[in-house]
């Protein structure tokens, strides 16, 4: 049932590529699928398509023969439209730093016929620890198997498993073979140490073989610990893979584990980190992650951004469909734009006094670049700009509704990101009062449970002088989850 | 500057909820009094007396600042405003306990409006945490004059009158 493969897609070069070209790409993609390099079966039939497309498309008379059952190369417009909302209609002039709110919205086109699941490229990085032994590894691997069983025969697959070393326990390849798979997961046995970053070097080299704009190229870490001084080698990994259009998402099991360093490392990519708190919830999760994928209609969404001087953006967070704070860089990576979701992000921007003397200002100048999920090439870059009038007076219009409401929750969000840099910083009493202000906006708005973790932890900054591990990140990722329009049920 | 109204706080211009307390500044619809002369509305006052039967009777309203809701007086001329609790000899006309009474500090008997003729008067009933007007604390057992809008505070129960013929 699988449909021919795009020899195109293939090599990865558009449908005008010269001879060169293809040359090119074939032998930059002979070098890394060779068979004599292979251990896995899938992979052999990896390097054959490549092996068909090539010849195919070096004999002009054949490229033209195969081009003629090909569909005519569409020149439609994206699939989606952009948003941009501001928090004030104009920006007013005047001799002291305001505050403008820009929120991007990126929304699919609605009523189109269903779009087929983009294929895979996926490698599951998994701790096997000592500390994930006995029902969390069960548990890690029956969702492992769940998910490699549910894979399509045009996906490419590959398990790492780490410890301080690592193991390439299932190459990148085709799921032909899912009983032998499904064996050599169960083989999985937990001991060492965590280094994360063995792990994730290990599932880069599998991911990059097979990388391409076509695929959805991601890597999934499931970690139960810390990692010790790695860490910096890890981001620039995570740096280096965004470049190459390769995510990494990020899932931490139980307590004992550092979320501010997995999501600095989930955020580089566009990724996302998880929070689970209880071990039953792994396989939830981790089937949760691969819908997302199926349900990708552009990937590698990266916002390139270059700000005026004077216009400072202060704060970047993505409210949806993964809620989390993005990282303040020349080129933010935004995530995917999923079929039936829109992606949305929340600027805030400082304007400086001097700027206001304009007419008009223009605050960012950028591009968005992306991917379309099944298609061999990226799109065309689309202009993006953030820009509103100076008028004297602040506009009577209240903000749109879509802000105040993203904003509202996003609020409780940064109080306690603010109490945890107060923390460091040595004001604990400031954290704590902070702590009990969270706790007071929460139970006006309903969160009793995730209110009443507040208040302990206030307790705990003002007699401990810090957070507990647990509550921090129920706090953290439960005020995350709040800014989620009302999807799924949170975990408690 | 925008000055935080619940914790003093001052925030740059422009921002939306404020950065200490996370208290939204901007975009709360402002509450507007208006007065709706009935007589040119026959339709509207046809369904109005059919829902409130004394409506037309009522000299004056409570509006609850913390849950926004209105509750229009009857026709008596004289109201006690407390809660009720348990053991309680002398019961308040107008029981507050549905809106926080006790956590906002009011007493069982607190307050008393009294109407005279084309006045309206506030006497605080000797309560534990004081009645205020307009922000200034009353003497107990002195009447004080009611304007149309005025804002009372019952302990920390804040309470605008408004008057029907003001």
């Amino acid at each position: 049932m699988a449909k021919k493969p795009d020899y195109y897609a293939t090599l990865g070069v558009t449908r005008n590529a010269s001879q060169d070209e293809i040359k090119r790409a074939y032998f930059e993609a002979a070098q890394r699928l060779h068979p004599d390099k292979n251990k896995a079966v899938g992979e052999t039939e990896i390097f054959l398509v490549v092996q068909q497309a090539y010849e195919t498309l070096s004999n002009p008379a054949r490229r033209k023969k195969y081009d003629a059952t090909l569909p005519p190369l569409e020149r439609s417009p994206l699939p989606f439209k952009n948003n941009i909302y501001y928090s004030r209609p104009n920006l007013v002039r005047m001799n002291e730093a305001q505050m403008l709110y820009v929120l991007l919205e990126i929304a699919p086109e609605k009523n189109k016929e269903e779009i087929p699941a983009p294929p895979l490229n996926v490698s599951l990085v998994l701790d096997r620890s000592t500390s994930m032994k006995d029902e969390k590894m069960d548990v890690l691997k029956n969702a492992a198997i769940k998910v490699m069983r549910n894979l399509r025969p045009q996906d490419i697959f590959s398990v790492i498993t780490f410890s301080d070393r690592s193991e390439v326990l299932i190459p990148a390849s085709y799921p032909h073979d899912k009983r032998r798979l499904e064996s050599l997961i169960q083989m999985l046995h937990p001991s060492g140490a965590t280094e994360i970053f063995q792990g994730l070097q290990a599932g880069y080299n599998e991911i990059q073989r097979n990388a391409s704009h076509e695929r959805i190229d991601h890597i999934i870490l499931l970690t139960d610990g810390h990692t010790y001084g790695d860490e910096q080698q890890c981001i620039s990994l995570a740096e280096h893979a965004a470049t190459k259009g390769i995510g990494i998402s990020a899932m931490g099991i139980g307590k004992e584990w550092n979320d501010v360093f997995l999501d600095t490392l989930a955020s580089r990519t566009g990724g996302s980190s998880r929070y689970i708190s209880r071990t039953e919830d792994i396989q939830r999760f981790l089937i949760e992650k691969f819908e997302t994928f199926a349900r990708t209609l552009a990937d590698n969404v990266v916002l390139e951004v270059k700000n005026t001087p004077g216009a400072e953006m202060a704060y970047a967070f993505r409210t949806q469909p993964e809620t989390g704070p993005l990282p303040i860089e020349e080129s933010i990576h935004l995530g995917p734009v999923l079929q039936d979701f829109n992606l949305n992000v929340l600027f805030e921007y400082l304007v400086d006094p001097s700027l206001t003397k304009q007419d008009q200002v223009t605050l960012l100048r950028g591009q968005l670049k992306l991917s379309i999920a099944g298609l061999p090439t990226p799109a065309q870059p689309i202009a993006i700009e953030f820009s509103r009038e100076v008028r004297k007076e602040a506009g009577g219009e209240p903000p749109p509704s879509i802000i105040i409401q993203s904003l509202g929750k996003l609020t409780l969000y940064r109080m306690q990101e603010k109490a945890h840099v107060e923390v460091k910083q040595g004001q604990f009493e400031l954290a704590a009062q902070h702590m009990k202000q969270l706790a007071t906006s929460l139970l006006a708005q309903g969160e009793r449970s995730l209110a009443r973790t507040a208040l302990i932890e206030s307790e705990n900054i003002a007699k401990m002088q810090s957070f507990s591990e647990e509550g921090s990140k129920e706090i953290k990722y439960g005020t995350r989850a709040l800014i989620m329009p009302q999807e799924k049920e949170l975990p408690v | 500057m925008i000055l935080c109204p619940n914790c003093q706080y001052n925030n740059l211009d422009g921002t939306v909820f404020c950065v200490e307390c996370g208290m939204q500044l901007s975009g709360l619809q402002p509450i507007v009094t208006q007065n709706i002369s009935a007589d040119n509305l026959p339709a509207l006052e046809r369904r109005k007396t059919a829902t409130f039967p004394k409506d037309l009777d009522n000299w004056a309203s409570l509006h609850l600042l913390d849950s926004g809701q209105i509750l229009p007086l009857g026709d008596r001329t004289e109201f006690t405003l407390g809660r009720v609790s348990e053991a309680q000899p002398i019961m308040p006309d107008i029981d507050l306990t549905p809106y926080q009474a006790y956590a906002n500090g009011v007493s069982r008997l607190h307050a008393v409006l009294k109407r005279e003729g084309k006045r309206v008067f506030v006497m605080d009933l000797g309560s534990s945490n004081g009645t205020y007007l307009n922000g200034k604390r009353l003497t107990p057992n002195v009447d004080q004059t009611l304007n149309h809008g005025d804002m009372l505070a019952l302990g920390k129960l804040k309470i605008q009158i408004l008057l029907k013929n003001p």
